[in-house]
């Protein structure tokens, strides 16, 4: 068994993360986490492989001919659907949230702010952010 | 009968996906008020239905394999549902609080063509299906959909606060998810199945073993981040401050609880054959749950936006979970999820209040809206009651589970997670009750330290009566308080047991009868203190307010709201578990 996919997801796993806490762009930083989830594809693929053997459908195989593990091809399947469906979540998200903001850095994008006061950097006059007293 | 019984578990999963999808293709049919009806019944069969689930499983767990796919000699190739009482009941708890919810967001949305609708039956369905399940990867499919379906619901306003917190919130879980997949692989390259069962005697078989415990190390993780403990509870206080007000009753009342809930169910089930993980446990999650229950007690008090401030206080609940978790006992476990319930009910409750000064004085500030509560004097009371149940007020469902939790900690020696759970409550409260006496007293003229604390105004629609907000309210805080404590402390030690696959115990251990009182007592002075400040002598309030204002500014400064600060910690996070799992 080789230690290389382990390896590669790990590190892929690891760089992701790092995008993700030094990024000042919200569509870089989906983009991180979109490497981050390769590497759980490199580690189910790595985990299910086998040297040798084929894919797991036995229409021109006999039947008991050794094959890779078709349960982790099942995961990787169900995990590319999910990561679609967030990246477009969050890409979505991403749009609005620049339509409002009129920003994509998350240093300027912060969910609430001090004391309820209007940020100074973004434009914001429209969105009804009131002062408190 | 059993077995007839057994036929009914996909149901709870079935009707909101049925319902949720029949809405979503006529959506722009119905007419009016029709989503809200339809929504509301089907919470209801489901909470029925699982509470019919939950009665024909305390004799033994029913067990449902999907297509018929049963085990054959010990390999398990089909998908089931296995469910024993508890998991029943906190299900039937969970289809109960959606009920209850719908109810206060009647025609809260508008004209939404019931989006609002068919994403919390999507929630609620993969919540259901997350307690039901006993496979590891279609658990993981629940985890997502029920995440999924909550970062929509938390942009629903599409503000920009809501968003910001939305994308937080969404980066962190996804993580969660991805580090959830990547543990279910490692357990499943080890021991060569998905099922609990199958994977629980692999695990008992394989002795001291790394990749057991990094898959643990992986799965608790995720589990972790969706049950907000220190360090990965950054999230939390961005998206339940800005999700609209009834979404906030469901993060608050049940999804944050089930992800400890899968976490106690793993832990005991699955691999609890392993003495790697039985012995660094303990140590493990009742430090992070005391840690936990006293950051976010703290931070609760210095909250001025009420919804954060509740935020906070869910976050000190789930450490106080986590240590009855930690326990590993039946009595920790027990506690554990009778203060699930509980704790739902409660605080369900509190985020209506939050929901109903949102609809009718259009704020959420505690500072904008001293004694602007005068004229809603019940949603008042309500909240009162609410926080004083919070801190410990020695009646009801959530008392009861405190008990039981503190009776585990005493047992086991652990007194420093018993006083961190105490302290944590009362902190809890006492953020509750000042918030309550300055809003609908008009008392607390002058702010401490919480004045610079974060917030953002909002508005909620004002289109309903008081009493349709009001009244689900209500009857989640008489839920609470009346449930009769005799058939909960009869159904417990076996519910409890049966849930750790453990022989039954008779009853359980409770822990000091003055300790609760203790917590309401210190609660109260916190309030007072809040309160009253400006009438206290210096010699009382400087020392008070020199030692709170320094460690203030560094947790404000934890708490950034930034994305990159979160996924720092979640690696530090992972790290620590993983270091102390390893040493074990």
């Amino acid at each position: 068994m080789s230690m290389l996919p382990y390896a590669v997801a790990a590190w892929l796993f690891g760089i992701g993360l790092y995008g993700i806490a030094t990024s000042r762009n919200f569509i870089h930083l989906v983009g991180c986490l979109g490497i981050c989830q390769s590497a759980t594809y490199v580690l189910l693929l790595g985990l299910g492989y086998r040297w040798g053997s084929i894919a797991p459908i036995f229409y021109d195989h006999p039947p008991g001919t050794p094959a890779v593990d078709p349960v982790m091809q099942a995961l990787v399947l169900t995990d590319i659907v999910v990561g679609a469906t967030l990246t477009a979540l969050l890409l979505v998200l991403t749009i609005q949230a620049y339509k409002r903001g009129g920003s994509l850095d998350p240093e300027i994008l912060r969910p609430m702010r001090p004391g309820g006061q209007p940020d100074r950097g973004a434009s914001r006059a429209d969105d009804g952010e009131r002062t408190a007293p | 009968m059993t077995a007839s019984a057994a036929a009914l578990l996909p149901l709870p999963v079935a009707i909101p996906l049925v319902v949720c999808a029949a809405m979503l293709a006529t959506a722009h049919l119905l007419p009016g008020r029709l989503p809200d009806i339809l929504a509301t019944l089907a919470a209801l069969a489901v909470a029925v239905l699982c509470a019919v689930i939950a009665r024909h499983a305390a004799e033994h767990p029913l067990v449902y394999w999907f297509g018929g796919w049963e085990p054959h000699d010990g390999v398990h190739l089909g998908i089931g549902f296995s469910v024993d009482e508890a998991s029943g009941w906190v299900a039937a708890f969970i289809g109960l609080l959606y009920a209850v919810t719908f109810v206060f967001a009647w025609g809260f949305f508008g004209r939404t063509h019931g989006h609002f609708h068919i994403l919390m039956l999507l929630f609620l369905a993969a919540m259901v299906g997350f307690c039901f399940t006993r496979d590891m990867f279609n658990l993981f499919v629940w985890f997502e959909v029920m995440s999924v379906a909550a970062f929509a619901l938390t942009a629903y306003h599409l503000e920009e606060s809501a968003l910001s917190g939305a994308i937080n919130f969404t980066v962190i879980n996804s993580l969660a998810g991805f580090l959830m997949l990547g543990g279910i692989g490692l357990i499943y390259a080890r021991t060569g199945t998905l099922d609990f069962e199958g994977i629980a005697a692999a695990v008992a078989r394989s002795g001291r073993d790394p990749v057991v415990a990094g898959a643990f190390c992986l799965v608790a993780a995720a589990l972790m981040i969706k049950g907000a403990i220190v360090p990965f509870q950054f999230w939390l206080a961005d998206a339940h401050a800005v999700a609209p007000s009834p979404v906030s009753v469901i993060f608050s009342g049940s999804m944050v609880s089930l992800g400890l809930f899968g976490l106690a169910k793993l832990s005991a089930v699955v691999f609890g054959g392993s003495d790697q993980l039985r012995h660094a446990l303990p140590l493990l999650l009742t430090a992070l749950g005391g840690g936990t229950a006293l950051l976010g007690g703290w931070m609760a008090l210095l909250q001025r936006h009420l919804k954060r401030m509740l935020a906070f206080s869910t976050i000190s609940h789930a450490g106080i979970m986590l240590t009855g978790i930690g326990a590993l006992s039946a009595d920790g476990t027990g506690g554990m999820l009778v203060y699930l319930v509980g704790h739902g009910l409660v605080k369900g409750a509190l985020f209506m209040v939050a929901g109903i000064l949102l609809a009718t004085r259009a704020s959420i500030d505690e500072i904008a809206l001293r004694g602007l509560g005068r004229g809603i004097g019940p949603a008042g009371i309500a909240m009162a009651l609410a926080g004083l149940l919070l801190c410990g007020l020695p009646i009801g469902v959530l008392d009861q589970g405190t008990r039981l939790v503190q009776g585990a900690l005493a047992q086991q020696g652990r007194g420093m997670a018993l006083a961190a759970g105490a302290i944590g409550a009362a902190l809890t409260g006492a953020a509750v009750l000042r918030a309550a006496g300055r809003i609908f007293l008009g008392l607390g003229p002058d702010p401490g330290d919480e004045a610079g604390a974060p917030s953002a105004d909002e508005r909620e629609k004002a289109n309903r009566p008081l009493w349709l907000m009001l009244a689900p309210c209500c009857v989640l805080l008489a839920l609470d308080v009346a449930l009769p404590a005799d058939l909960i402390e009869h159904a417990v030690p076996r519910a409890a047991s049966a849930f750790l696959h453990r022989p039954a115990v008779a009853a359980l251990a409770e822990g000091p009868a003055w300790l609760p009182w203790t917590s309401l007592t210190a609660a109260l002075a916190g309030a007072g203190y809040g309160l009253f400040r400006r009438r206290l002598p210096a010699l009382v309030v400087r020392p008070v307010s020199v030692t709170q204002s320094a460690p203030t500014r560094a947790l404000e400064v934890l708490h950034s709201g930034l994305i990159g600060d979160y996924a720092a910690w979640l690696a530090v996070g992972v790290a620590v578990i993983a270091v102390v799992l390893g040493l074990a």
